[in-house]
């Protein structure tokens, strides 16, 4: 029963949780495909996107009510709180991409959170192993939503104010001796900043799951069921702080993609 | 956790410096926690303050104050994922220093 437990919820090793796990090969077209669980978990929460939102778009009553009336909230809130301050007059045009942004990394976060291992464990008694995981705890998932952002910043910026006009006002106004300085700090910063949007992101999905397997290896390592049961009473509210990061996490994004959007389309002086 | 294999392992590279890097990994990690840990407060304590001076703005300092902590957490975590990536590469690293080649 022990081997079962341990099995299911700390495997020896905090990190076997959190990491990637390649599923199966696939041959696609004279190059190797790696299927992991990572890669199951982003479909999952696309398909989930894709049934859930449209169902909830098709009610027709005028006053919102159930699945619709939570996700207009949200979306009102990001549209009114986040994206028209700092874009203005822009705000439906990037309005889609903000929103498919917060809740595919939502989506991901807290599908991060429900435990899939141990659930198909049990249920497939012992065959199906790894095939959960957090998708957003995986330098490559948001790696990719942060090439799709800088991608964003950079061509919307260079469709609003053409091209010459976008390298003009890349930097700030200084005194004709700085401006080589300014290019290369501001063409760094451009580099740096979608990079510390993927590793904010990355690292506290990391953070939360290797912190949570810790602890309850610690709770089996003790082999003593006071520790255990506080280390599990631990576990609890750590989780519920997980809930909370998920959609802190979310948020932090999409509010700084949107800054760096605003930014870039009308840069102030 | 399999004692048996940490042991053997811990035998094998009793050699290297594994032990010392391990410790320095760790002492960085302290002191990340420290910068971070000051940072974060002190933007909550004027962030108390100044709710408690005016409390009808309390909605958007409060606002404020969580995308600074989230920007501050975020190179923190850049500087524990750069302190995970060597503990996990220990192994590697102290059987190169060692020169055991395999």
């Amino acid at each position: 029963m022990i081997k079962l437990i341990d099995s299911i919820l700390a495997s020896g090793d905090p990190l076997s949780h959190v990491v990637q796990h390649e599923l199966f090969r696939l041959e696609v077209g004279g190059h190797e495909l790696v299927v992991s669980n990572h890669l199951v978990m982003v479909l999952t929460a696309a398909v989930l996107l894709v049934i859930i939102l449209p169902l909830a778009a098709r009610q027709r009553t005028i006053v919102p009510t159930g699945l619709r009336n939570f996700f207009e909230a949200i979306c009102v809130f990001i549209r009114e709180e986040i994206a028209r301050p700092a874009l203005g007059e822009n705000t439906d045009k990037f309005i889609g991409y903000l929103w498919t942004t917060f809740f595919f990394i939502l989506f991901c976060n807290l599908l991060g959170m429900v435990p899939t291992d141990g659930i198909l464990y049990l249920v497939s008694f012992g065959k199906l192993h790894n095939l959960g995981g957090a998708a957003t705890a995986n330098i490559w998932v948001t790696g990719a939503l942060a090439v799709t952002a800088f991608f964003m910043i950079h061509l919307s910026g260079i469709r609003q104010q053409g091209f010459l006009g976008y390298v003009k006002n890349f930097i700030p106004p200084v005194p004709w001796p700085l401006i080589p300085v300014m290019y290369v700090l501001e063409f760094i910063g451009a580099l740096v900043k979608p990079f510390a949007l993927s590793i904010r992101l990355f690292a506290n999905m990391l953070a939360g799951h290797t912190v949570l397997g810790a602890l309850i290896g610690l709770a089996l390592a003790s082999k003593s069921f006071g520790v255990a049961g506080v280390t599990l009473a631990g576990c609890a509210a750590l989780s519920l702080l997980e809930l909370f990061v998920a959609f802190l996490q979310a948020y932090i994004f999409t509010f700084l993609v949107t800054l760096f959007i605003g930014a870039a389309v009308h840069p102030e002086h | 956790m399999n004692f048996e294999m940490l042991a053997a392992q811990a035998d094998l590279l009793s050699g290297s410096s594994v032990g010392l890097a391990i410790v320095g990994t760790a002492i960085g990690c302290g002191l990340i926690v420290i910068g971070a840990s000051l940072g974060i407060s002190k933007i909550a304590s004027n962030a108390v303050e100044s709710i408690a001076r005016q409390p009808e703005a309390g909605g958007r300092i409060f606002t404020t104050m969580i995308i600074s902590a989230a920007l501050i957490e975020g190179f923190t975590f850049f500087a524990i994922v750069v302190c995970l990536l060597g503990v996990s590469n220990l192994e590697t690293l102290a059987k190169l220093s060692l020169g055991i080649t395999e």
